[in-house]
């Protein structure tokens, strides 16, 4: 059972971030259409907002690990 | 696949080596004092960020001709003009020291770590939290000592709230400017760890498939050591994108501690 728990923890953790991360790339891909001498600044707004987005998932993934041997 | 039974031992092995242990690898108790892997790989880090800038400061030129020299300029140019002085309207420059150092031995300690067999300081809660904790200590000194201790105190409510609500908004905001010292070091943390975990288990999947083939080579241990190829592959991409996390989340970093500082620096 807890090995199920641990096989789904992660794909539960990813599910919402890998949404806003789509989100975030598809409104810099679209930004970067429209104004294309925006593209340096607009790329740095995208890194910025993967990586907010991306320590959701990976608190996930660790908080998972680090609980694992303590069930 | 029989290969892929000696995995979790192999990966209890790589969370253990991973885990906070006395320097000489052997585990320790919380009331011990010693010196520990990551705080031993800090020491690296900082050593090594010393004898680059004594390098890059040796001997400045208007055109600096060195390439240690044109490299650590470029970064604190980046740190100056990116960070500092797009997120802090008025008077960056006096913040611009506290940035630079940060966004250095952030960068360095990531950096360290992604060399096989060292480990990133920031891969451990120690660490990131005494960064975080220097960042809240150092954003609230600035808020009192530019908007007066009162001043600063009544900033955290935003202009226009209804006075009967104003205490409610004051609680939560304190409350989530103390969050700041969490989210910045679980960021940090998390990315380090869980980089170096992916990491690591790309690097067993790669040694598990081939280890039969360098025990007796047969046609059957080629064909089974072939799977091997597209975990290396896999692994160096992750290596790669370890490198750019490495930079990001220095800069992520650095960039929220400047964004915090500027709030704080001025009444709003």
């Amino acid at each position: 059972m807890e090995f199920i728990g641990f096989g789904l923890l992660y794909g539960l953790a990813v599910t919402a971030p890998a949404l806003a991360i789509g989100m975030v790339g598809g409104k810099a891909a679209e930004s970067t259409a429209r104004q294309p001498e925006m593209a340096g600044r607009i790329f740095t707004v995208f890194i910025l907002s993967a990586a907010f987005v991306e320590a959701l998932a990976l608190l996930g993934f660790v908080l998972g690990i680090l609980v694992q041997g303590k069930l | 696949m029989e290969v892929l039974k000696k995995l979790p031992e192999e990966v209890d092995l790589l969370l253990r080596s991973l885990s906070t242990l006395n320097v000489n690898g052997q585990e320790y108790k919380p009331t011990e004092f010693v010196l520990s892997n990551y705080i031993f790989f800090m020491c690296v880090a900082l050593t090594v960020l010393a004898i680059i800038m004594y390098v890059a400061v040796k001997n400045l030129k208007m055109v600096p001709d060195s390439k240690v020299s044109n490299a650590v300029e470029s970064l604190a140019q980046f740190v100056r003009d990116d960070i500092a002085a797009g997120m802090i309207p008025h008077g960056s420059k006096k913040y611009f020291g506290f940035l630079a150092t940060l966004f250095f031995f952030i960068l360095t300690s990531n950096i360290i770590g992604l060399i096989p067999g060292c480990k990133p300081s920031t891969g451990t809660m120690g660490v990131t939290v005494a960064l975080s904790t220097t960042v809240f200590a150092y954003f609230n000194y600035v808020g009192f000592k530019n908007q007066g201790f009162l001043g600063y105190l009544k900033s955290f409510v935003p202009h226009g709230v209804p006075l009967a609500v104003a205490p409610v908004i004051w609680v939560i905001e304190v409350f989530s400017s103390f969050l700041r010292i969490f989210t910045l070091a679980v960021r940090l943390f998390a990315n380090m760890y869980a980089g170096h975990i992916i990491l690591g288990i790309f690097a067993i999947l790669t040694s598990l498939f081939i280890e039969p083939m360098i025990e007796h080579l047969s046609a059957g241990s080629v064909v089974g050591a072939l799977p091997s190829i597209g975990w290396l592959a896999l692994m160096t991409a992750l290596y790669l994108l370890e490198v750019l996390v490495a930079f990001v989340q220095a800069y992520v970093f650095t960039l929220l501690s400047a964004v915090y500082i500027g709030a704080a620096a001025e009444a709003h």
